[in-house]
């Protein structure tokens, strides 16, 4: 399958990149996917992921589709084909 | 006393006299200082019921707890008054020297009562009041009316607090300008410009003394540290701006005058955009080592020149929400807010509504005649230029402006009164207040926090938005936790509001923003300035207090639960696209969540405090007066 990760704000510059497209297996869980990002991209560790390398750091989150936030309790759920994440820190007050 | 000087400073501008309060420490206990002992200095000091353009009408300021120590983001003030745009509680806040000069001086408040018969600059020199006529200063806008004072008095270290031109004409959603920073929200620019208050001038020549200096000055140290840290690092690089894509992608960013909750041309009006093409600097409030603000500048086109700092609320409201995707167009029209003194959000989300009230045949282009275009201007969602004539318009209160000086609740009153019209059904304000960038349809936390809150659309005083974002709640529908959620979003945000600190300093106490993560670093920093005795429970109570001041004033001033709505289209019109397209808060979950969120306030169903609610929170005279 194919799901397509987009790096908002922080996180666009610390993985160099705006956008990648994953092929992955079929059953392929969240938490892998932060692991393969945490590979591929290692200066998000510490900065928008957490230095388990499977979890999301301080304030970011993982979106899906702009819909649901896997949080730590789904993370061994699984994304479906053509789905859309979106890893964005969240900003709050002032 | 260590921390607070134990004085309010009262400005009588009717017959030119001054006073001083000697306040207990009891009562700086509970009130502490920002929104919370601004509120409770208007409880104290205004004619209930008036009008709040009046004479009646206090400007109410309190200095913080931590100006002008180490503690870091600890730089603010707070402002209240009654708002003559939502005739509730009125209460912002703003930082910087202005705050930091106030401590100085030696007041932990000022009170300045009654109406001038001319223009004054009222100049606090430590412990001397000068009341110096203004007549040069008007229609200076509010940098050069800092500006010019400090030359007047001819010295630097001066600082001012401002009103521009909207002050003066007495646009209802005029703000209050230090040092660059604003008091932005609900109109104090109006009540200065009625008292004929141009500016107050502070010169504080005083240390500020501390319980124990040396835990502070390890305390802020180690904060500091952490604040130049990676959790900071999304507003030190983007500043707030860097949430149009995150909102776009959730279907929240308000669109076309919140029609839509995502924009096509989002990215050209990105913080990540403005970034690569027109940041200039990134500065900072006194006392602050994050430094969010990002300077951005117009460097061609028509309004080449505009400079100004963006953050994300003043870009939503000018940019895609009045349907505008050239970000050089939304910077002028945010630098014509700052300098003429009007609150971005509120003006931009005016525009909006004019633009959609022409483009539904409300207006036609003869309502848009002025001096700059005599045959009138068509003012589609879009059209930049018609936006920015539009602001001039509204700072000037030239033809049609002075309909929309008034906000969006007014001015659809209006025109629905003479034209037979519906435009309430697109005035998207809460208790006249207009709302923050975040479409609420699908926030239902979020919803159920702006329809309660005491000054209306607000993002800042309701953080609940937070637990709906970030999946704590489920925000597509509601459920029996809503009441608290909300409830306990609101007065974790007021213990910043109060101190004050700025909010985007909390998770750099312990890496944890909630209480746990953030209450006993605050409590020891409370106690190595003034040598008291706080812990968990002493702060969270901070928070509970300052909202019910409020709720109180408003009480006070005639609040019912019917005031405690949502604009109609986000009750009747669901969004078509994005990702939060097909969602209304409909009157029964609204209403069921209102009695949610009373409940866990421990308030009666009409929305009313029991005395025995005030009295435990040591409000013993407010119970006699309001409580049920
Ligand atoms: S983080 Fe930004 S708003 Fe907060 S105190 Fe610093 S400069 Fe001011």
């Amino acid at each position: 399958m194919k799901v397509t990760v987009e790096f908002l704000g922080v996180a666009g510059l610390a993985a160099g990149t705006r956008e990648v497209t994953l092929e992955l297996p079929e059953g392929t869980t969240f938490r892998q996917i932060v692991r393969r990002l945490s590979e591929r991209y290692p200066d998000l560790v510490g900065k928008v992921i957490a230095e388990d390398r499977e979890t999301m750091f301080g304030s970011n989150i993982l979106n899906r589709n702009g819909k649901t936030v896997i949080r730590d309790e789904l993370l061994d759920t699984c994304p479906q084909d053509g789905d859309k994440l979106f890893i964005m820190a969240i900003l709050a007050g002032g | 006393m260590y921390g607070y000087s134990g004085r309010i400073l009262h400005i009588d501008l009717t017959e030119r006299k001054t006073w001083s309060e000697d306040k207990p420490e009891e009562w700086y206990k509970l009130y502490i200082g920002g929104v919370s002992m601004a509120a409770r200095l208007l409880w104290e000091n205004i004619e209930v019921g008036c009008d709040p353009l009046s004479p009646g009408n206090p400007i109410c300021i309190a200095g913080g707890i931590f100006a002008g120590t180490p503690v870091p983001v600890g730089g603010k003030h707070g402002m209240a008054s009654k708002s003559p745009l939502t005739g509730f509680i009125g209460d912002s806040l703003s930082g910087s020297w202005f705050s930091l000069a106030l401590k100085r001086a030696r007041w932990d408040g000022v009170v300045i009562h009654g109406q001038s018969d001319s223009w004054v600059n009222v100049f606090i020199d430590d412990d001397r009041v000068q009341f110096r006529d203004a007549t040069k200063l008007l229609g200076l806008n509010t940098y050069e009316t800092e500006e010019a004072i400090r030359d007047e008095l001819g010295d630097d270290q001066v600082r001012s607090a401002t009103i521009g031109p909207a002050g003066e004409n007495l646009v209802l959603f005029a703000n209050v300008t230090n040092d660059g920073r604003q008091a932005g929200r609900t109109g104090h620019g109006a009540v200065w410009g009625s008292k004929k208050l141009k500016a107050l001038s502070i010169r504080g020549t005083h240390g500020v003394t501390v319980a124990d200096p040396e835990t502070l000055m390890k305390l802020s140290y180690d904060i500091t540290q952490a604040a130049q840290g990676p959790h900071t690092a999304k507003y030190r690089i983007y500043g707030t701006a860097t949430s149009v894509l995150k909102m776009d992608r959730m279907g929240l960013l308000p669109t076309r005058n919140f029609r839509e909750g995502t924009f096509e041309h989002a990215d050209l009006v990105s913080g990540e955009y403005m970034h690569e093409h027109n940041h200039v600097k990134t500065i900072a409030c006194a006392q602050c080592p994050i430094a969010c603000e990002q300077m951005c500048s117009v460097k061609d086109g028509p309004y080449a020149g505009a400079m100004t700092g963006i953050d994300y609320e003043c870009l939503f409201a000018n940019g895609p929400n009045c349907g505008i995707s050239d970000i050089r167009t939304v910077i002028k029209l945010v630098d014509l807010c700052d300098r003429g003194g009007m609150d971005a959000m509120t003006n931009g989300v005016t525009v909006s509504w004019a633009m959609e009230s022409f483009e539904r045949g409300v207006f036609t282009k003869e309502d848009f005649k002025c001096k700059k275009y005599p045959e009138g201007f068509e003012p589609y969602f879009g059209n930049g230029e018609a936006a920015v004539t539009l602001t001039e318009m509204i700072r000037d209160r030239e033809g049609i402006g002075d309909l929309l000086s008034k906000g969006t609740r007014l001015a659809s009153r209006i025109t629905d009164e003479e034209r037979g019209t519906e435009s309430y059904k697109w005035a998207m304000n809460i208790k006249g207040l207009e709302n923050a960038g975040y479409d609420a349809r699908a926030l239902k936390t979020f919803a159920l926090g702006l329809a309660v809150g005491t000054r209306g659309g607000c993002h800042n005083r309701s953080a609940a938005y937070d637990p709906d974002i970030t999946g704590e709640t489920d925000r597509f529908t509601v459920d029996e936790t809503r009441g608290r959620v909300a409830g306990r979003s609101e007065e974790y945000a007021a213990v910043y509001d109060t101190l004050p600190l700025c909010k985007f300093i909390r998770r750099c106490f312990t890496g944890k923003a909630d209480r746990a993560g953030a209450w006993p670093a605050i409590a020891k920093l409370i106690n190595a300035t003034t040598g008291w005795d706080f812990g968990y429970d002493e702060v969270d109570l901070i928070g509970v207090r300052a909202h019910t001041i409020k709720k109180a004033f408003n009480i006070r001033e005639g609040w019912t639960r019917a005031d405690d709505h949502l604009p109609y289209r986000w009750q009747h019109d669901p969004m078509t696209k994005g990702a939060s397209a097909g969602y209304v808060v409909t009157d029964e979950e609204l209403e069921y969540m209102k009695d949610l969120y009373y409940e866990y306030k421990g308030w009666t169903k009409e929305g009313l405090i029991p005395k025995s609610k005030l009295i435990e929170l040591g409000m013993d005279d407010v119970a006699e007066e309001i409580g049920v």
